[in-house]
């Protein structure tokens, strides 16, 4: 497969090839690897992907209940939007238009109550038009570009720190449905691809670096509380595969996250 | 298909940067143009079933001042790692090593001012990626990532 990749360029561009084996990475390299969220956080459909390789998931499985659309914490909204988008990628990988255009117009709902710039409202439509021609691999793709495009729009207000949230929605989300299916059609392969130690520690790296006010909304003193306990259980070694229960306490940890995030109540609160 | 939403979703993509280094939210003429290059690799392999991911980042390169991203990526899947720097940078190379800092054999490609490093991680969680100019100038690049 990569061969004929190669191919393809050495016909196309003449391209040369590095042949010499680079020595190991200093301390000094070590401590200056950069993490950032555009592309240290994975989207959900890299870990959807990997799950179906080991697996055929029965998608439509893991759908929720709607979630409320009327939020008046920013960051709980941002962290739904994000929760919504891992949505629309399942029912994508499900092959399921009606799904994703639901999911569609609660994101777009969400993103009103931000105040997102019309490039979002855009989005939004095309994920509708796309999800009425089936095409799913451009769906992946519009669905990334819209929570980019949120981002992109918290960023014009300066609301920059909400940036992660998106992120973070979006990761615990769909590690709570890929370990969720693992949970319940468990092989040592597939408990394997929960392991991401750094994603959660990036995740409360960011978190603590908010200001005091952002940091005083209940939902997000919470996250910041619960995430070590999410960082433990998805920090297992690299030679090692997680147990099924190790998997149903992800489950359970990113399910009761994801719970809290989404229940209105913490809004209120919040208020 | 790809190629018609090429466009758009460079367009869109632009503004959905993220910096290495403080700057402003938009991007140079200089990290456009590298983004620009890195995105029409990326157009390449999509012709293989890789999907882009529309995050991407951009820094200044210089030669023996390599950069170090982090990523984190799951086991099974296939990646490359797309890097494109603008001009007077004449050549580049990305390597990807694993979480202590060992270098993971990958399948590399070298252009000049385009490289990339292709590979299959047999553990999923965090790697580091290096892109480090060989021949130029200091110069903008940019480094995205394709996935199937």
């Amino acid at each position: 497969m990569f061969f004929r990749i190669f191919l393809t360029f050495i016909l196309s561009s003449g391209a040369a090839f590095a042949t010499s084996t680079p020595a190991p990475l200093t301390g000094k390299e070590l401590a200056a690897v950069a993490k950032v969220e555009a592309v240290s956080i994975p989207a959900p459909a890299e870990a959807m992907a990997a799950l179906s390789k080991v697996a055929k998931p029965n998608w439509q499985s893991r759908y929720r209940a709607p979630i409320p659309t009327t939020f008046s914490s920013r960051a709980q909204i941002a962290l739904n939007i994000g929760g919504l988008i891992a949505d629309g990628y399942i029912a994508v990988e499900a092959e399921d238009a009606q799904q994703v255009k639901n999911t569609g117009k609660d994101i777009i709902a969400l993103a009103k109550c931000l105040a997102v710039s019309e490039s979002v409202i855009a989005r939004g439509n095309s994920i509708f038009e796309f999800a009425e021609r089936n095409e799913w691999n451009t769906l992946k793709e519009e669905l990334e570009a819209t929570q980019n495009e949120v981002k992109l729009s918290l960023e014009q207000q300066h609301d920059s720190g909400l940036v992660y949230f998106v992120s973070i929605g979006a990761w615990i989300r769909g590690t709570e449905v890929i370990s969720g299916w693992i949970a319940d059609n468990y092989t040592p392969a597939s408990a394997k691809l929960l392991r991401q130690p750094e994603i959660v520690a990036l995740m409360q790296t960011k978190l603590n670096e908010l200001p005091a006010k952002a940091k005083a909304d209940p939902l997000v003193s919470d996250l910041i509380a619960r995430l070590p306990e999410l960082q433990n259980a998805v920090s297992f070694s690299s030679d090692k595969s997680p147990t099924q229960n190790e998997v149903k306490s992800v489950k359970e940890i990113s399910g009761k996250l994801m719970a809290n995030i989404s229940t209105k109540q913490n809004a209120k609160e919040a208020k | 298909m790809r190629t018609f939403f090429l466009p758009l979703l460079l367009v869109a993509s632009l503004t959905t940067q993220a910096s290495m280094e403080p700057a402003d939210n938009m991007p140079s003429d200089a990290e456009v143009k590298a983004h620009t290059s890195a995105l029409e690799v990326a157009g390449a392999f999509s012709n293989d079933g890789f999907k882009s991911r529309d995050g991407h980042i951009f820094g200044k390169i210089a030669r023996k001042e390599p950069k170090f991203i982090q990523v984190n990526l799951y086991s099974g899947n296939q990646y490359w790692f797309i890097a494109a720097a603008s001009s007077p940078a004449k050549r580049i190379v990305v390597t990807i090593y694993d979480e202590k800092g060992k270098p993971i054999p990958s399948e590399p490609y070298e252009s000049n001012t385009q490289a990339a490093a292709g590979f299959s991680p047999q553990t999923s969680g965090p790697y580091i990626v290096r892109v480090e100019e060989l021949e130029g100038d200091p110069a903008a690049f940019c480094l995205l990532y394709s996935y199937k």
